[in-house]
C-alpha cells in the first residue's frame, strides 16, 4: 500500500523572454517586478483548483510547500494554501512539505498555526519541517551559519508547545519564552505526523530515524535517493527498528501521457523550466557559509556531481530526476523502485514549470486512474 | 626579514601567530581575505617593529570556538592574545575585518593601545552609502572589488583551487558570516562608542575603495577626536596589498610618533 500525494509548488511560469540571457537566477535578485498580482490572481486559483481535484481523482493527500521570493515557488507561507484548502477538501490529509522553521522568528507561530489547522481539518495536517533552502537565508537575512542549530530548537519548542500541558518556558539559545501555552492544541494525538523532507545530510537523517520521523527524499536521482533511504534504514536499525514503508518516501516530478513519447514531448519543456529556469540558482546562493560544514562541502566536492540544471532531458530521465511515461511504464518503474526502496509514501507533481493547466489535469487524471490503483492491495 | 609561526593557547583557544622584527610591538590585525600568511606588508612593517599577526579565531589556522558569535568574542580574544603575551601596551593597525576589531579593542581597552591605525575598517555603517555584499557574489567577483587595479588581486588567490582549498575558504566565510551576516559587517553601538577611545588614530582609506566607500573613513575620522584620514590615490578596498609602500610609509612614520 503506497499513500499517493499531489504535490505543487506553485511556480511562477510568466519570466521575462530574455529570461535566459539576461538574468543569472530566478531566486534573490532576480526582481519582484516580473510578478503581476493579476495574473497571479488567476494563478493560485487555478493552482488551488487542481489541488481539490486532486482529491475528488483519489490521492491520498495534497502536498504544500514553503519557498521565498523566487519564480520557482510562489508560496512563501505553505500554511496559508494549507487553510485554504482545508474547507474545501474533506477527505485527504494535507501535507506541509514543510515549514521552514529556522527562517521563522517564532516557531511557537508555527506551532500555533499547524494546530489550528488540525484542529480545523479535523486531524488531516502531517507537518513537515524543513531548513529552508540557502537562498532564502539571503531573502530573509537569517543568518545560516545558525540554520542547523535554531532547526532542532525550533523543532523542541514546536514538539514541546504541542504535547506539553502549558504554560512552561523555554530558555533556550536562539528562542526564549517564559509562558508557552499554545491554543489551540493539536487534535491529532500526541501531535500532528511530523515530516523531514531533505536532500539529506547524514546528521539529519540519523536525527530523523530515531524519531521515526518520515523521511521524504527531494527531487534528486535516484541513485542519490537510494543512497539517502538506505543510509535511514541503517540509521533506523540502528536505532533498534525495523523503517516501514509509512516512514519512506520520495518526491520527484512526474508525467503520465497515453505513451511513453507523448509523455516525453508534452512534459519536457516544463520539465526543462523546472530544472533550468526555476532551479537556475548559481552555487553561492545554494550555500552560504555555513549552511553546510566544510566536511560536508568537502564530501559534496568530492564526489563531483552535475547538478541537475546542467542536465538534458535524456540524462534527467535516466538518472531518474524525472518519471515521465506511458502509465503503464510509470507503473513498472514504481514497482521497481519499489522492490529497491521499499517505499510507502510517494509525492509526485503535479503541474511543473511552466505547463498549461490541460495537460496538468490530463496527467493528473491518468496517473490516478492508470497508475494509483497498481499499487492500493 | 625573518618571521616565525608559532601556535599559542590563549584560553583555550588554538591560535595562530606569525611573529617577525624587533622593536615596540604591533599587533597587525589581518582583513578577511588574507589570514595565515607574511605578506610583504608585515615584512616592511618588521624592519622597524615587532610584528604580531594572529590568525583570527575561525581563519587560517586558528581554531573556530563553538562559542564564537560576534565581533565582542573576539575583542576579548585579543584582549586574552595580549595578556597571553604579557603585552600591557601595544600598536595595533588592521584592515577591513581586522580594522573593526582594532577599533573595537580601542573601545574595549582604550588604556591599552597606544596607536591605532584604521585602514579600510569595516564596523560602522553610513547611512545612504551601500556597500559591496560579499555574501551575494562569487569570490571571484570579491576579488576584483577589493582592487582598484583587480590584477592586483592574483597575489591572494590560491595557486590551486582543489576540494580542500574550496572548504577551507567556505570555513573562512562561515566565520565571517558568523560575525557579521546581520547586522552586515558592522556593529550599530560602535560609532557612538568610538568616543572611548583615546590612542592617536590614523585612518587611512583608498580613493576607489568600492566595498566600503570612502564616506566610511570619513565616518571612522569623525567619531574619534582628533584622528587624522589620510586618503590613498589609486587604491581600492585593501590597501595593504595595492599601495603596500604608501601604507608602511604613512603608518610608520604615524606609529613613530612623527605623524
Amino acid at each position: 500500500m503506497v499513500q499517493f500525494f499531489y504535490f505543487h509548488l506553485m511556480p511562477w511560469p510568466y519570466l521575462p523572454d530574455d529570461f535566459d540571457r539576461r538574468h543569472p537566477t530566478s531566486w534573490v535578485t532576480f526582481s519582484n517586478a516580473h510578478y503581476d498580482p493579476q495574473r497571479g490572481h488567476a494563478l493560485y486559483n487555478e493552482y488551488l483548483d487542481e489541488m481539490e481535484r486532486a482529491e475528488a481523482l483519489g490521492f491520498d493527500g495534497l502536498g504544500v510547500n514553503e519557498h521565498h521570493q523566487n519564480a520557482y515557488g510562489t508560496m512563501p507561507s505553505p500554511n496559508l494554501m494549507a487553510a485554504a484548502l482545508v474547507r474545501r477538501t474533506q477527505r485527504a490529509k494535507i501535507a506541509i512539505l514543510g515549514n521552514a522553521i529556522p527562517l521563522r522568528d517564532h516557531p511557537l507561530r508555527v506551532a500555533e498555526e499547524v494546530a489550528m489547522l488540525d484542529v480545523l481539518s479535523g486531524g488531516r495536517i502531517i507537518s513537515g519541517f524543513v531548513r529552508g533552502i540557502g537562498c532564502e537565508y539571503l531573502s530573509l537575512g537569517v543568518n545560516p551559519t545558525y540554520s542547523r542549530e535554531r532547526f532542532y530548537e525550533a523543532h523542541d519548542l514546536i514538539v514541546r508547545a504541542w504535547t506539553e500541558d502549558g504554560p512552561f518556558s523555554h530558555e533556550g539559545k536562539h528562542y526564549h519564552v517564559r509562558y508557552a501555552n499554545i491554543w489551540p492544541r493539536p487534535l491529532q494525538q500526541p501531535h500532528p505526523p511530523i515530516w523531514l523532507p531533505s536532500q539529506g545530510s547524514t546528521e539529519t537523517i540519523r536525527w530523523g530515524a530515531q524519531r521515526r520521523y518520515p523521511f521524504i527524499s527531494v527531487f534528486t536521482s535516484f541513485a542519490q535517493t537510494k543512497r539517502l533511504i538506505d543510509e535511514y534504514k541503517a540509521a533506523a536499525e540502528a536505532a533498534g527498528y525495523t523503517a516501514p514503508p509509512e516512514q519512506i518516501g520520495f518526491a520527484v516530478p512526474t508525467y503520465v501521457a497515453e505513451t511513453d513519447a507523448r509523455a516525453r514531448e508534452e512534459s519536457k519543456p516544463h520539465i526543462l523550466w523546472l530544472f533550468r529556469r526555476g532551479l537556475k540558482i548559481p552555487p553561492h546562493f545554494l550555500l552560504p557559509p555555513g549552511y553546510i560544514t566544510e566536511e560536508s562541502l568537502r564530501k559534496f566536492l568530492g564526489a563531483g556531481l552535475r547538478p541537475p540544471s546542467d542536465m538534458s532531458f535524456e540524462e534527467l530521465e535516466r538518472g531518474g530526476y524525472i518519471l515521465v511515461g506511458s502509465a503503464k511504464t510509470v507503473v513498472d518503474r514504481l514497482k521497481e523502485m519499489q522492490r529497491q526502496l521499499s517505499f510507502g509514501l510517494f509525492i509526485g507533481g503535479g503541474r511543473t514549470g511552466d505547463m498549461p493547466q490541460a495537460k496538468a489535469l490530463k496527467n493528473m487524471e491518468l496517473f490516478a486512474r492508470e497508475v494509483i490503483p497498481h499499487f492500493r492491495d | 626579514m625573518a618571521y616565525r609561526s608559532e601556535f599559542l593557547s590563549v584560553a583555550g583557544v588554538r591560535t595562530h601567530l606569525l611573529r617577525g622584527g624587533r622593536g615596540a610591538p604591533l599587533l597587525v590585525l589581518h582583513p578577511e581575505y588574507a589570514a595565515n600568511r607574511w605578506f610583504p606588508y608585515h615584512d616592511a612593517l618588521s624592519a622597524r617593529f615587532q610584528v604580531l599577526a594572529p590568525d583570527h579565531p575561525g581563519f587560517g589556522q586558528s581554531e573556530r570556538p563553538d562559542w564564537l558569535e560576534g565581533i565582542d568574542d573576539v575583542v576579548l580574544h585579543y584582549v586574552d592574545l595580549l595578556d597571553t603575551l604579557g603585552l600591557q601596551h601595544v600598536a595595533v593597525i588592521g584592515s577591513s575585518l581586522g580594522g573593526w576589531i582594532a577599533a573595537e579593542l580601542a573601545v574595549a581597552q582604550p588604556q591599552r593601545i597606544q596607536r591605532l591605525v584604521l585602514v579600510g575598517a569595516a564596523g560602522l555603517r553610513v547611512e545612504g552609502v551601500p556597500r559591496f555584499d560579499v555574501f551575494l557574489h562569487p569570490i571571484e567577483e570579491t576579488l576584483q572589488h577589493l582592487f582598484h587595479d583587480p590584477t592586483r588581486a592574483a597575489q591572494l588567490l590560491p595557486t590551486e583551487f582543489g576540494a580542500d582549498v574550496i572548504a577551507r575558504a567556505y570555513g573562512e566565510a562561515t566565520t565571517l558570516a558568523r560575525l557579521s551576516w546581520n547586522p552586515y559587517l558592522y556593529n550599530p553601538k560602535l560609532q557612538r562608542r568610538l568616543r572611548r577611545v583615546t590612542a592617536p588614530t590614523l585612518v587611512v582609506w583608498g580613493a576607489n575603495d568600492t566595498y566600503l566607500p570612502p564616506a566610511y573613513g570619513a565616518a571612522y575620522a569623525q567619531a574619534i577626536a582628533g584622528a587624522t584620514l589620510q586618503t590613498i590615490e589609486h587604491c581600492g578596498h585593501l590597501v595593504p596589498f595595492e599601495q603596500t609602500e604608501q601604507l608602511v610609509q604613512c603608518a610608520v612614520r604615524f606609529l613613530e610618533g612623527e605623524g
